[in-house]
């Protein structure tokens, strides 16, 4: 059975190019355009892989990846970041946040820093779905 | 009443990181999350004689702005705040209203209005008409190159105009959750000299006392919340005495209670609110009555 991968952007020019790349490579893609709307998609969908950006409106790559690496149901679903926002920033976010008392939380599969080539992003999902 | 969350409305050429960065202190009492807005004017991409929608322009529009705003939330990433960014086309005011509404932010932070005077005239300043509109309060920042003034931490020594208007009463309370980030409170109220219980040096002394009574209340209530607050009371015009009180109690800011006046009525008469938020050399707290207030 295909699997399903949510791209959570909220460009929409960004979310068409992975959509393409997903279907292309025979994969479902389910799209949200931001944060908040992703959370409650990835709920309801179950994806076996999400594709994140860091900088939305609403709510942020960065709390959607704590609130799901913390959360009992959802900490073992897959994640690739692909955002603008460079992995350092990234990475010092969530020190940060674990600093100011938040839980310890584990790196990304993947980050990647856009622009990606499609190939590239494709090489990366087939390796992380296995 | 809590500022947790701020927009930053910036044209970049207005407003840039320094005055956010300013604006930082207001981590210390509620202060995570910064949405930053750019609206794209419409004519500046927009059905040009000749060229129809310059959509080039648009992109490339759009891309300058993010990469400053991806600078900018890296920053504030770092230091574990939650940031997000609007980039859209449109017309100033209705897009600024939009995204308050979509994001629930507390506080809107603007650039002073660089509209010219004729335009101004026609269809009044962004800041005229974002007064009307919107019910979250409005802080009009001055660049440090607008003012004479250096202003490092605008919370810190706020001079608040009180005319007893639910605005401005409201304002006293907006303050006090802000106990971690403001030093002390200058609280000021300009007896307009048409208002003066008669033209005696007495009748001017009683309306003085009864302002500065009605003020020590106010000042005991920023006491009791931790915030050290002192009362003062000017005779004159409002527009100008508030300017003078900011400058004699050294403020950093001024806040005022504005109202829900027809946009009309601003333009053509002005309003003290609407005045100082454009004319002031401080950066000016404008908040807005509760919803069905006037």
């Amino acid at each position: 059975m295909s699997k399903k991968v949510l791209v959570v952007d909220d460009d929409p020019d960004v979310r068409l190019f992975s959509v393409t790349v997903l279907e292309e490579n025979g994969y479902i893609p389910l799209e949200a355009e931001d944060g908040e709307s992703g959370l409650k998609m990835i709920k309801a969908e179950k994806p076996d892989l999400i594709i994140l950006d860091v900088l939305m409106p609403r709510q942020s790559g960065v709390r959607l990846y704590r609130e799901l690496k913390t959360s009992k149901t959802l900490k073992d679903v897959k994640v690739i970041i692909l955002s603008g926002i460079a992995k350092k920033t990234f990475l010092r976010s969530q020190k940060a946040l674990t600093e100011f008392g938040g839980a310890e939380i584990p790196e990304p599969e993947i980050y990647l820093e856009k622009p990606v080539e499609p190939d590239e992003l494709a090489d990366v999902i087939k390796k992380v779905l296995g | 009443m809590k500022i947790k969350k701020l927009l930053f409305v910036t044209k970049f050429e207005e407003l840039g990181f320094d005055a956010l960065r300013s604006l930082l202190t207001l981590r210390h009492s509620a202060l995570e999350h910064v949405v930053f807005l750019n609206v794209i004017e419409r004519d500046r991409v927009a059905m040009h004689r000749g060229k129809g929608y310059e959509k080039d322009e648009e992109i490339r529009l759009r891309e300058a702005a993010n990469i400053r705003f991806i600078d900018w939330s890296e920053t504030l990433f770092e230091q574990g705040m939650e940031v997000g960014v609007y980039i859209v086309v449109g017309s100033l005011v209705p897009e600024v209203i939009k995204a308050t509404q979509k994001e629930d932010a507390d506080l809107i932070v603007i650039g002073r209005s660089h509209k010219g005077v004729l335009e101004q005239l026609y269809s009044g300043s962004d800041v005229t008409e974002l007064l009307h509109r919107a019910w979250t309060p409005v802080l009009v920042y001055k660049q440090l190159s607008e003012t004479t003034i250096s202003v490092e931490e605008p919370f810190e020594r706020p001079l608040l105009a009180i005319d007893w208007s639910p605005g401005s009463l409201r304002a006293v309370e907006y303050l006090k959750v802000l106990k971690d980030t403001v030093k002390e409170v200058h609280l000021v109220h300009v007896a307009d000299e048409k208002d003066l219980k008669g033209p005696s040096a007495m009748a001017i002394q009683k309306t003085r006392k009864e302002a500065r009574d009605k003020l020590e209340e106010i000042c005991e209530s920023f006491a009791a919340a931790g915030i050290k607050a002192r009362e003062h009371v000017y005779i004159g015009d409002p527009d100008e005495e508030i300017e003078k009180a900011a400058k004699d109690c050294q403020a950093s800011m001024i806040v005022l209670g504005s109202s829900a006046k027809a946009t009309w009525v601003e333009k053509f008469m002005g309003s003290t609110p609407r005045k100082i938020a454009e004319e002031s050399i401080y950066p000016t707290l404008l908040i807005p009555p509760e919803r069905g207030e006037k």
